[in-house]
C-alpha cells in the first residue's frame, strides 16, 4: 500500500473532495515542536511506490493542519504553528504561494476546517482559545469565537448543517456553535480531561464523536447530551483525532498516541473492529476519503504516510 | 525557545494529565502576546440584541435672540432632525415605537404638545406616539437612552432619542430658578438647588482652584477646534441644513434662509480678548460670557434599534449604546458632575476610563470642564476634538443628542483607532450623566448571516 516518507514529522493528512487520488500532508519539524513545517500535495499512482510528491510548500513554522477547499479544487489551506493561516493555490507557480496568508490568531492554530455546504467559508481553530471564521474572499476573519478558556484543539463544520459547527478543547468541553447566533449554543462537558477531537456523522446531523486524553472516544446526540451513546474504549493513550466514515453511518476511524489507528462501529456490542499498528511513532492525523469508499490514510510523527484500503495491511505492498 | 516548551508541556499534558478538573488548565501566563491583549481589552462581543444606534443628526446651533434660528419655532427645528433620521435612512416612519424628546425650559404640557406636533410635521403617522424627557442639560441624553432602556425592555424594536430647546423663545432664569417654597430656605441644599448656575461654576472654580487664564484658554481652545471643523467640512456629516425665516428685527422684513452653520464660533477668538471681559456672577470671579456655554437654539435625533434588526434592514451601524449612568452630586458644585458619572458608566460598560479613545464633555462653563478633565486625568487630544458648548453653544435639551451625533461622527471618522467614546455632561441641582458608545463597525460582525428560515440554504 503507498507509503510517502516525508522529511518531517506528520501532523495530518487529509483527501482532496475533488481528485480521488489526490491528498495533502501537514508537517513539522522535530515533532513540530520547534522550527519549519512542510506542506506536501501527494497523488496516488498505480505502481510503486505508489504515492507521488506533486508539490510541497515549506512554512517558516510547524504545519498542523491541512485541508481542501470545497469550492475550488487545486486550492488549499494550512494552520500554522506562528498563528497564521496560509491559503495555497497548487494551480499556480511554487513562487506564487502561498496566496493569502493570514496573521491573526495569538498562539498556534491547531485545526482548520472548509465548510462542505456552503462551501464560501472555513474555520480555524486556535491554542489562543479562539475558533475564528473566514471567507475566501476576505482580507481579515468574518468572526471570532471566543468561549473556550483553553486550547481548541478542533472546530468542525456539521455536514448537513451550513452555519453550524463544533469545537472541541482542553477545557474538557465540546461546543456546538451556529454562527448566526451570537455564542456558543451548547456545551457538553464531554470529558473529564482534555477533548483532542470532533467530528460529525456524515448521516445522522445530531450525532457527534468525541476523543480525548482520557484515552476514550465518545458518541453523542446533541439532543441528549447529558449521557453518551457510546464511550468506545481501546486505546493505551490519548486519542488524537476522530473521524466519522462518509461511507458507513456508524464507522469511526480514530488515531492515537498509542501509534494505532482504530476502526470502529459504535453500534454494534463489540464497537472495535479494527486495528492498525503501522506507525511507528505518535499516530496523529487520519483521513477517510470522500471519492474511494473505504480508502483511509493516516500520518505520524514517524515521518510517514500511509495510504490503505480498509481491510487492508497498510504495510502491504 | 518559550514557545517550544510551552508547546512540549501542551503535548506532555496529553499523556500524563495533569488533573480531571477543568480550571486547573491554564496557558502559561507569559506567552501572552500583547497582540492578544488588545481584545482582552473588554468583553465587547457583537450581539444581535446590542442596542444600535443607526443615524444621528443636528441642525446647526445658532445664538440664541441673535442667531439663524432666532425666528424658528420649536417644532420646525425638532421636525427638521425628525424627518432627516427617518428620511435618511429610508425607514417607513410607522415603525417607529416611540419618540423621546429631551427639552428642558419651556412649560411641560405645551412643549409636549409641540413635540406632537413636529412629529407630524415631520411625517409621522397618527400611531407613533410622543413624550418628553426633563433631566436639564441632560435631557437630550436622556432620551437616547430612555429610548435604548425601552428596546431593551422590549416596549417597541424602534425608536427615536432626540432633543430640542429654543433658548430664543424660552428665556432660561438669569437669576437662578425661582423657588417658591419657603421651606427650600430650611434645607441648605434645597437652597443651593436655587442658585444660579454661573454661582455654581465660581464655586467649582474656588473650590478646586481653576484660574481665569485656564478657563480662558479652554474657551480659546473651545473656539479654535469648532472653527477647524467648520473649515474642514467634516461636520455636514451631522448638520441636517435646515430651511427656515429670519425677521429683521428693525424693518420686519422676512427673509427665508437656510440655516447649516454653527453661527455661535468665533474663529479669532483669542486669551487677550477674552481677558477683558467683566465676570458676571460674582465680583473678582472667573466665569465670564466668553467661558461659558452660549445660549443657543437646536435639535437633535437618534434613530436606535437592536443590532439584529437593523442587519436585517441592511441599515448601516454607526454605533452600539453601551452604557448610561447618572449620580447626584452637591448642587452647588453641581458642575464636577462629570467627574463622577464618567467613571460609573465606563464601569457599567466593564471598562476604565482609560479605555475610552474620544469624549464629549458638555463645556456648561470651562471652570467645570476644566476640573472635570483634569481629575479624570484625560489626555485633551481625545476631548471635544471639535470644540464644545463655549464654542458651539448649549441648547440645554438638544446638548445630549446633538453630542451623540458629534460622537459618533468622529468616532467613525478616526476609525479602528477609535474604539469607544463617552458623552457627559452635569445637571442642574448637582447631577452628572453619562454614556458609552462603541464605534459602529469595530466589533466583529457576521455580515452573510441572514434570518435563518429553517433551510440554511
Amino acid at each position: 500500500m503507498p507509503v510517502f516518507k516525508a522529511p518531517f514529522n506528520g501532523y495530518s493528512v487529509k483527501f482532496s473532495p475533488f481528485y480521488e487520488s489526490r491528498l495533502a500532508v501537514a508537517t513539522a519539524q522535530n515533532f513540530g515542536i520547534l522550527g519549519n513545517g512542510r506542506i506536501h500535495v501527494l497523488e496516488l499512482a498505480p505502481g510503486a511506490p505508489g504515492v507521488t510528491e506533486s508539490v510541497a510548500y515549506d512554512t517558516a513554522d510547524a504545519v498542523y493542519d491541512v485541508c481542501w477547499s470545497e469550492s475550488h479544487d487545486s486550492v488549499l489551506i494550512a494552520g500554522i504553528g506562528d498563528g497564521s493561516v496560509k491559503i495555497y493555490d497548487t494551480a499556480l507557480p511554487p513562487p506564487s504561494n502561498p496566496i493569502r496568508s493570514f496573521q491573526e490568531h495569538a498562539r498556534e492554530v491547531q485545526s482548520v476546517d472548509y465548510n462542505p455546504t456552503r462551501r464560501d467559508s472555513f474555520l480555524t481553530s486556535s491554542w489562543d482559545d479562539t475558533v475564528k471564521l473566514w471567507a475566501m474572499d476576505r482580507p481579515a476573519s468574518v468572526r471570532t469565537f471566543k468561549e473556550h478558556v483553553y486550547c481548541v484543539y478542533q472546530a468542525v463544520w456539521n455536514p448537513k448543517h451550513g452555519d453550524v459547527f463544533a469545537s472541541a478543547s482542553g477545557d474538557c468541553t465540546v461546543r456546538i456553535w451556529d454562527v448566526r447566533e451570537p455564542g456558543s449554543t451548547m456545551i457538553i462537558p464531554g470529558h473529564e480531561y482534555e477533548i483532542l477531537s470532533c467530528d460529525w456523522n456524515k448521516y445522522d446531523d445530531c450525532i457527534l464523536a468525541t476523543s480525548s486524553v482520557d484515552k476514550t472516544v465518545k458518541v453523542w446526540d446533541v439532543r441528549s447530551y447529558r449521557v453518551p451513546l457510546a464511550v468506545l474504549n481501546g486505546h493505551g493513550y490519548a486519542v488524537r483525532k476522530v473521524k466519522f466514515s462518509p461511507h458507513r453511518r456508524s464507522l469511526i476511524a480514530s488515531c492515537s498516541y498509542d501509534m494505532t489507528v482504530c476502526l470502529w462501529d459504535y453500534m454494534v456490542e463489540d464497537a472495535l473492529v479494527g486495528r492498525y499498528d503501522h506507525h511507528t511513532e505518535f499516530a496523529v492525523g487520519i483521513d477517510m476519503s470522500v471519492l474511494v469508499e473505504g480508502l483511509m490514510a493516516s500520518t505520524g510523527w514517524d515521518e510517514l504516510v500511509y495510504v490503505w484500503q480498509q481491510g487492508m495491511d497498510p504495510r502491504a505492498s | 525557545m518559550e514557545r517550544a516548551m510551552e508547546r512540549q508541556k501542551i503535548l506532555l499534558r496529553h499523556l500524563n494529565p495533569v488533573s480531571s478538573s477543568n480550571s486547573s488548565l491554564k496557558h502559561e501566563p507569559s506567552l501572552l502576546s500583547p497582540v492578544n491583549c488588545v481584545s482582552e481589552v473588554s468583553p465587547m462581543a457583537a450581539f444581535g440584541d446590542d442596542i444600535v444606534i443607526v443615524a444621528a443628526y443636528r441642525t446647526a446651533i445658532c445664538k440664541a435672540r441673535r442667531g439663524g434660528f432666532k425666528d424658528t419655532l420649536p417644532d420646525d427645528l425638532l421636525a427638521s432632525v425628525l424627518k432627516a433620521v427617518v428620511e435618511r435612512t429610508s425607514l417607513d416612519p410607522s415603525e417607529v415605537g416611540d419618540i423621546v424628546v429631551g427639552t428642558v425650559i419651556a412649560p411641560g404640557s405645551q412643549r409636549a404638545m409641540e413635540c406632537r406636533v413636529a412629529a407630524y410635521f415631520a411625517g409621522f403617522p397618527d400611531s407613533v406616539p410622543v413624550r418628553t424627557v426633563n433631566r436639564q442639560c441632560s435631557s437630550g441624553l436622556q432620551a437616547v437612552a430612555d429610548v435604548a432602556a425601552s428596546i431593551r425592555a422590549g416596549y417597541y424594536d424602534i425608536g427615536i432619542g432626540a432633543g430640542v430647546e429654543s433658548m430664543s423663545t424660552d428665556h432660561i432664569p438669569g437669576g437662578g430658578f425661582h423657588g417658591s417654597n419657603p421651606r427650600a430656605q430650611d434645607f441648605p441644599k434645597a437652597r443651593d438647588c436655587l442658585l444660579p448656575m454661573g454661582i455654581t461654576s465660581e464655586n467649582v472654580a474656588e473650590r478646586f482652584g481653576v484660574t481665569r487664564e485656564e478657563q480662558d484658554m479652554a474657551a480659546v481652545e473651545s473656539h479654535k477646534r469648532a472653527a477647524a471643523a467648520i473649515a474642514s467640512g467634516k461636520l455636514k456629516d451631522e448638520i441636517i441644513p435646515v430651511a427656515t425665516k429670519i425677521v429683521d428685527p428693525e424693518t420686519k422684513a422676512e427673509k427665508a434662509i437656510v440655516v447649516s452653520v454653527d453661527d455661535g464660533v468665533r474663529p479669532n477668538s483669542n486669551m487677550a480678548d477674552l481677558a477683558k471681559l467683566k465676570t458676571v456672577f460674582k465680583q473678582n470671579g472667573s466665569t465670564t460670557a466668553g467661558n461659558a456655554s452660549q445660549i443657543s437654539d437646536g435639535a437633535g435625533a437618534v434613530l436606535l434599534m437592536k443590532r439584529s434588526l437593523a442587519m436585517k434592514k441592511g441599515l448601516p451601524i454607526l454605533g452600539v449604546f453601551r452604557s448610561f449612568a447618572v449620580t447626584g452630586v452637591e448642587p452647588s458644585v453641581m458642575g464636577i458632575g462629570p467627574a463622577v458619572a464618567i467613571p460609573a458608566a465606563t464601569k457599567l460598560a466593564g471598562l476604565t476610563v482609560s479605555d475610552i479613545d474620544l469624549f464629549e464633555i458638555n463645556e456648561a462653563f470651562a471652570s467645570q470642564y476644566v476640573y472635570s478633565c483634569k481629575k479624570l486625568e484625560l489626555d485633551m487630544e481625545k476631548v471635544n476634538v471639535n470644540g464644545g458648548a463655549i464654542a458651539i453653544g448649549h441648547p440645554l435639551g438638544a446638548t445630549g443628542a446633538r453630542c451623540v451625533a458629534t460622537l459618533l461622527h468622529e468616532m467613525k471618522r478616526r476609525g479602528k483607532d477609535c474604539r469607544f467614546g463617552v458623552i457627559s455632561m452635569c445637571i442642574g441641582t448637582g447631577m452628572g450623566a453619562a454614556a458609552v458608545f462603541e464605534r459602529g463597525d469595530s466589533v466583529d460582525n457576521l455580515s452573510n448571516a441572514r434570518v435563518a428560515n429553517g433551510d440554511s440554504h
